[in-house]
């Protein structure tokens, strides 16, 4: 694994104009595209199954299998969903690969269409990253008028059309079935599952729904084959990914690394943590999965790696925080934002929050008590598993996690509150007037 | 049978005779209960002299008599009778059931009913002894106002059940040092 | 898992599967919701967001339980009200799972933590699931000390439904409702998060939240009652209801509604013998839970405060209307109706909102004690055809052997003909939407123009002018071959409303369609009354029990078992009710007597005030004033639906018995206020109770059975019709919400009926010079009409008025659907006629 890492994904994003259609065709662009027009979907489903490829917006789920689910038949209209809408705190791969390299995308996008005969995909972007949007509608019109989109694609008798489409601002809308209603012009909550997308998702037809740099990886693959693919990673979770490190490092960025890099290996190549401040803790994939510390530097970063550590890899978006940083303190930013991003769909995720981010404020703000941190917990398993999507779930990761690795810090806090105000507030009357409800 | 036997039975008599009197001349001679004696009940009134009465008809409920009737009401802005939405538009209490448990009052979710010492709950007429809002309503204080008037001492009804225990407080305190 | 102590193999039938629920072995049918099955098991999972008649949502999380399938636990407890039952699958409630049960507490805790202490102010509470659930799974105390949520409260929606935001715990139940089953989706959530709040576009307005849009509708719905009967706390209050009673105060009878032919089951709340509420009753196979809300909220009439509780007897002296006995009032009618049966005749003018053992009564009061059969139900526009048809093949038919809401569930196609569901039968139309939404039904109106209930059930609508609805049913098979294919399959059906009697050759058109196609017809008339009434015999050409005037044996037995002599029984065609106000008109009756008939409502209600003045008595049995009581030389009153019992046949011929709700009102009812008449006339009718009455009629209906003849229907006459210069076709119909006499009294439910608009198409309106939202008016020699225009995608040289709101258009016109009626761009609103 020390072998010096070839990027994949990103081999592009340096180049001049690596935007353009023009560079793109100069690096092997759209070459995989031709390659894969010859052959029949079928062949290219078990490929990416052989490949191993698995979704890279965070479930993990293999992407082969998914699209196997579509349907073999064309009764329906199929739909290819793509979703950018990249909310993850701590995340930021797709943004700059449709900056850097949007062509990949496209080339992804036809060539997973052809795969699940889907002549119409839809990329739903994250409404505040408007340069993307702007990047991203001229390469696919780029793309038409080279007569890489459109009917009859390269002669091949395949008519793909793309729809870059803007979200309104939603974390909820990155889960799949949320997004799907908010493409269809509704409120963005997610839907019941069953049916699930493949069997009846946009608009009640045919849908997958993949992440952009799932969808980027593809064209790799069907130019490099699965062998070359496999060679890359571990044997569960192949391939490359690109990790976004933020936090105290030197350098923070997007770094492509096989899957199953260490936390160790990607600080080297991020010059160290920022300024030799030791680190505290960090994320392995976003705020939403469980916190990892210092002890955590060697997991390997694949999703088998992640998950035996207590965590998962969720979108490798890797914050670091040295030990400057309250735990308490940016546990409880994180759930303001889950907060403000629950869609209010199922009560435990809704006012579990609403809770959560009270308790966690009056703690930072030295009004907690001892008690709280076993509600908090306790709250917290009382959303875990019991709302209706993953977000419930990923909201209390952090404050599982935090007060698993962090406890004596939280009750600092509490104790300090105890020893400068012994008087409580009026908390007694209120609990006493809600026991009487009858 | 001896010869003083037939006076005996007297000696009872006689030796009360000297006695002081317990007999109670009520109700020419009026006697004051003990201060916690409850009897009669009354309908309270917030610092400002709007009702305390929500129209919960909790009481009613709580009531093993059945002798309580209370018909809620709507408050508007214009006709304000109590903090809040709701108040007691009617309430009856039928003097000739009740039974002086005090379950009702026990129901009281915003201590608006209470006891007062007042026991003389006895007519020639029955529907004398229904009691209106009218007869159970407590006496405007002095800074009470009679409603319906709007609120003077908040917002809202929060700011009612929140501060309210504590003008109250204040006032009888100016009250008793008045007093003395 | 148990082991049971002997092996013993149940067998699961087709299309069901095992499962077990809390170590007890269930078969449950495939599809079924755990929460379902395990209800029928006897363990009830608590729930909010769950309702057995909307698609399960999984929003509140309070039905969590444990769940294993193929031997695999999933790894998270599951909503019980989402997830179907599946074979082998063994499933952990809050009984036997502590995992389950520590969730459902969590969420409950997690519901209250944001619920305000509004208990004792709240309209729910002593009824309300929220309240009964806390008691019963929450925790005594509360941890939540921080600041709850709060909002300005309440919030009118509508002018009946009330929303408090804090309270509601956004199970979605309303706008779910609103969306799937009423189609009228103008309750929406809005915001999100522990923002998320119901609202309507007007609310988001005030409450200017992110979410604003003015370009939305205000909740117009005729369901909106349903919404706070379905909401699970007290976030939707009726502001009808708003404070008046708590759950303990009422005494709740079950009820039947006497507002349409729908025959909704209903349960009343009253107290002190003052009604507090109606709401719906449950009956899967009539009105599953649901009510509009016409039943739901027009009750008040009957505790008007001019209501009638006296006989009246006109003054000989002064003219006037003053309170009598019941003794004298009866014996200056008795006398009265005897001079005039010697004399030229006493025609009967029943009105439809009878019960059927009331509408007996009458019919056997006409026969036996007045000797005529100048009896008619029928108190609107009404033909002859009309009657064949109903003769032919609506009499005696009841769900069994004809339509029924199942069928309409059922159908494959259904065919509206001059009948408009939502605003004629509400609980009709619900049955359309439901069998077009979930089973795709092909829906098909005739009319004129593409109605919210054309939309609502997904409908397709084929336009003509108003009167040349026969022609196009004629023409079905060769211009539309599509709907005649449809009609052609198996359980396809037509509706027929009462507006049909307007148009000439209609109903023998249905029937011949009918015959041609093999569709069933249903008729669906708008008032509780008529069906009964037509079954009961209070009409000119059928005495009860089906037998028509004119066989002689049949008549011959029913006098024999009505204890008269032979021949007793008039044998004469009567006259309908039109014939019978034109005779009275002409002196050639001397008396009538009215039930609850409006004349704005009968075709010619100028003709029939004459009609009234010039007969030598008028016997009007009323509940209130009324222009008949004005012209009446005696008024009895008469017990309100409330204040007697008796039963409805409802348009299926669904017998909808009901109890006495009000007793000890003295309320006399109909069937026993016309036996003391007839008493008083020396005359038995055996009609002293409703039960006496009923138990009369089921003898007499033995007699013939009472089925209908299924004889071919004659076209009736049409004159050539033809539009003169400045005229247009005019069509109209009645609007669920106007201003009938049963809907006084009630300004909350007022405020949902749709505005009153004159419809016309663009084309007509450019000839005329009319401007959208202008007034504008259509007239007749009798007189005008104004309303605002609205400009509809409609058939040219057609307009389109509400047949009752503002006024009644047969009073200002004379003219009804079908007629040719002048249209002019009106200056001003004021001149309305």
């Amino acid at each position: 694994m020390s072998d010096p890492i070839t990027p994949v994904l990103t081999k592009r994003w340096l180049s001049p104009n690596s935007w353009r259609l023009s560079t793109y065709e100069q690096l092997e662009g759209y070459t995989a595209v031709r390659k894969a027009l010859r052959g029949t979907p079928e062949q290219l489903v078990s490929l990416i199954k052989e490949a191993g490829l698995r979704g890279r917006g965070g479930a993990g789920f293999p992407a082969g299998v998914k699209w196997g689910f579509m349907p073999k038949d064309e009764e329906k209209p199929h739909y290819l969903v793509i979703n950018a809408d990249e909310g993850e705190p701590g995340t930021c791969k797709d943004i700059p690969l449709m900056m850097a390299d949007p062509h990949s995308l496209i080339e992804g996008c036809i060539i997973s269409a052809y795969a699940m005969r889907a002549h119409r995909c839809f990329i739903y972007v994250r409404g505040e990253v408007l340069h993307c949007m702007r990047r991203l509608s001229a390469a696919v019109s780029e793309a038409y008028e080279a007569g890489y989109l459109g009917s009859d694609i390269l002669g091949s008798g395949f008519d793909l059309d793309i729809t870059v489409h803007a979200g309104a601002g939603a974390y909820i809308c990155g889960e799949e079935t949320a997004l799907l209603d908010s493409l269809e012009g509704r409120r963005g909550e997610p839907r019941l599952k069953p049916p699930f997308p493949a069997a009846s998702g946009l608009y009640a037809q045919p849908t997958t729904v993949n992440n952009v740099e799932t969808i980027a990886t593809v064209p790799f693959i069907v130019n490099g084959g699965v062998d070359w693919f496999r060679a890359m990673g571990t044997e569960k979770s192949p391939g490359p990914k690109i990790y976004s490190i933020s936090g105290h490092v030197e350098h923070p960025g997007q770094y492509e690394a096989p899957l199953g890099t260490t936390l160790r290996e990607l600080l080297d190549l991020a010059g160290g943590m920022k300024d030799g401040i030791p680190l505290k803790f960090w994320t392995p994939g976003g705020s939403s999965t469980p916190l990892f510390t210092a002890e955590h530097l060697d997991v390997p970063l694949d999703f088998e790696g992640a998950a035996e550590a207590g965590s998962m890899l969720g979108t490798t978006a890797l914050m670091i925080f040295n030990e400057t940083v309250s735990v308490p303190w940016a546990v409880m930013k994180w759930t303001q934002f889950y907060r403000h991003e629950s869609c209010g769909k199922c009560t435990p995720c809704r006012e579990g929050t609403y809770w959560l981010a009270q308790i966690l404020e009056r703690m930072v703000d030295g009004r907690g008590t001892e008690e709280d941190i076993e509600t908090l917990l306790d709250v917290c398993d009382n959303v875990l598993g019991r709302s209706f999507c993953a977000l419930g779930d990923g909201a209390v990761s952090p404050i599982t996690s935090g007060i698993q690795y962090f406890r004596s810090e939280f009750l600092e806090l509490c104790r300090q509150n105890a020893t400068s105000s012994a008087a409580s507030s009026g908390g007694d009357a209120q609990s006493a007037l809600v026991g009487a409800q009858s | 049978m001896g010869m003083f036997d037939p006076i005996k039975g007297f000696g009872v008599t006689f030796s009360t005779m000297f006695k002081k009197v317990v007999t109670e001349q009520y109700p020419e001679e009026f006697h004051p209960t003990a201060p916690r004696y409850r009897a009669r009940h009354q309908l309270n009134r917030h610092p400002d002299g709007l009702e305390k009465c929500v129209g919960c008809e909790l009481c009613a409920w709580a009531c093993p008599a059945d002798a309580i009737f209370v018909e809620g009401g709507d408050n508007t802005e214009e006709e304000r009778y109590s903090p809040g939405e709701r108040y007691g538009k009617d309430y009856q209490i039928n003097y000739l059931r009740c039974i002086g448990c005090g379950l009702c009052v026990e129901a009281c979710p915003t201590r608006s009913l209470t006891m007062i010492n007042f026991y003389e709950l006895a007519d020639d007429d029955r529907r004398k002894l229904i009691y209106t809002k009218e007869d159970l309503m407590a006496p405007l204080l002095p800074g009470m106002e009679e409603p319906p008037h709007p609120m003077r001492l908040g917002d809202d009804e929060q700011d009612y059940y929140t501060y309210g225990p504590e003008l109250e407080r204040d006032r009888s305190g100016k009250d008793e040092e008045a007093l003395q | 898992m148990t082991i049971a102590p002997e092996e013993q193999q149940t067998q699961v039938p087709e299309g069901h599967v095992k499962l077990t629920i809390d170590g007890q072995e269930v078969i449950a049918p495939e599809g079924e919701l755990v929460i379902r099955t395990a209800e029928r098991i006897g363990t009830v999972i608590p729930r909010f967001c769950d309702h057995p008649l909307l698609d399960p949502a999984g929003a509140c999380r309070q039905c969590l339980v444990e769940v294993e399938v193929n031997g695999r636990a999933m790894p998270k407890p599951q909503a019980s009200c989402t997830i179907a039952v599946a074979d082998g699958m063994v499933v952990q409630t809050q009984k036997s799972s502590e995992v389950a049960n520590k969730a459902q507490e969590g969420v409950m805790e997690l519901l209250l933590i944001n619920h305000p202490l509004d208990c004792p102010i709240c309209d729910k509470g002593g009824e309300c699931p929220l309240q009964n659930q806390a008691m019963a799974h929450g925790r005594a105390t509360s941890r939540f000390v921080d600041t709850k949520r709060t909002f300005p409260k309440p919030l009118s929606i509508s002018s009946q439904v009330l929303l408090d935001r804090e309270r509601c715990v956004q199970c979605q139940r309303c706008t779910r409702f609103s969306e799937q089953i009423a189609g009228d989706p103008f309750i929406e959530m809005l915001e999100r998060g522990p923002s998320q709040q119901v609202g309507t576009a007007e609310t988001s307005d005030i409450v200017d939240s992110a979410s604003h849009t003015s370009a939305g509708e205000p909740f117009q719905s005729y369901f909106s009652g349903n919404t706070i009967q379905i909401c699970p706390v007290g976030a939707l209050t009726s502001a009808e209801y708003r404070f008046r009673s708590r759950p303990f105060d009422l005494v709740s009878a079950p009820s039947v509604c006497e507002h349409c032919a729908a025959g909704c089951a209903q349960r009343t709340d009253f107290r002190r013998g003052k009604v507090m509420r109606r709401l719906a009753g449950e009956d899967p196979e009539v009105n599953e839970e649901w009510d509009c809300d016409k039943g739901r909220f027009a009750f008040r009439y009957a505790a008007a405060r001019d209501r009638i509780r006296k006989p009246l007897v006109r003054d000989s002296g002064d003219g006037v209307l003053r309170e009598a006995s019941w003794t004298e009032a009866l014996r200056v009618t008795s006398e009265a109706l005897l001079g005039a049966r010697a004399g030229a005749g006493v025609g009967v003018l029943s009105g439809g909102r009878l019960t059927v053992e009331d509408a007996y009564a009458y019919a056997k009061f006409a026969r036996v004690a007045l000797g005529t059969n100048d009896i008619d139900f029928r108190a609107r526009a009404h033909s002859d055809e009309e009657l064949e048809f109903l003769t032919g093949r609506v009499l005696g038919t009841s769900p069994g052997s004809a339509v029924s809401y199942a069928d309409i569930e059922k159908a494959p196609a259904v065919l509206c003909v001059a009948f408009e569901p939502e605003e004629e039968s509400p609980i009709v139309f619900l049955r359309l939407r439901k069998s077009a939404r979930d089973r795709g039904t092909r829906v098909f109106h005739i009319g004129q123009w593409a109605t919210p209930a054309v939309r609502k059930t997904f409908g397709e609508l084929l336009t003509c002018a108003p009167g040349a609805e026969a022609a196009v049913l004629d023409g079905i098979a060769e211009h539309a071959s599509d709907l005649d294919e449809a009609l052609r399959t198996d359980g396809a059906l037509v509706l027929v409303g009462e507006r049909a009697a307007e148009v000439p050759g209609l109903f023998a058109a249905v029937d011949s369609l009918v015959r041609r196609t093999g569709a069933r017809a249903a008729w669906v008339p708008r008032r509780a009354g008529e069906r009964g009434s037509l079954d009961a015999g209070a009409a000119p050409t059928l005495l009860p029990g089906g037998i028509r005037y004119d066989d002689e044996r049949a008549r011959n037995e029913l006098e024999s078992l009505w204890g008269l002599e032979g021949g007793a029984l008039p044998a004469r065609r009567g006259r309908d009710t039109a014939g019978m106000l034109a005779a009275a008109a002409r002196g050639e009756l001397d008396a009538l007597v009215v039930g609850g008939v409006d004349p704005d409502d009968l075709p010619d209600p100028e003709g029939a005030l004459r009609a009234l003045r010039a007969a030598g008595f008028v016997l009007s049995i009323e509940m209130r004033p009324s222009p008949v009581t004005e012209l009446a030389d005696v008024v009895l009153p008469i017990a309100p639906a409330d204040e007697k019992s008796g039963s409805y046949l409802n348009w299926e011929g669904r017998s909808r018995g009901f109890e006495v709700t009000l007793a000890g009102t003295g309320a006399l009812p109909d069937c026993r206020l016309l036996d003391t008449l007839a008493v008083e006339m020396d005359v038995d009718l055996f009609t002293q109770t409703p039960a006496a009455a009923a138990a009369d009629l089921a003898k007499v209906c033995e007699l013939r059975g009472s089925t209908a003849t299924g004889q071919p229907v004659e076209a009736g006459s049409s004159a050539r019709r033809e539009l003169g210069t400045g005229q247009v076709w005019l069509a109209t119909w009645r609007e669920l919400i106007d201003n009938a006499s049963l809907q006084v009294d009630e300004p909350y439910l007022a405020g949902t009926a749709r505005r009153a608009v004159l419809r016309l198409s663009p084309a007509t309106a450019q000839r005329f010079g009319i401007e959208r939202g202008k007034p504008a008016s259509v007239h007749t020699e009798l007189g005008t009409l104004t309303l605002p225009a609205e400009l509809t995608d409609m058939p040219d040289d057609v307009v389109w008025v509400p047949a009752r709101s503002p006024v009644s258009v047969r009073s200002a016109l004379g003219a009804g659907h079908g007629a040719a009626v002048g249209l002019a761009a009106a200056s001003t609103e004021g001149d309305r006629g």
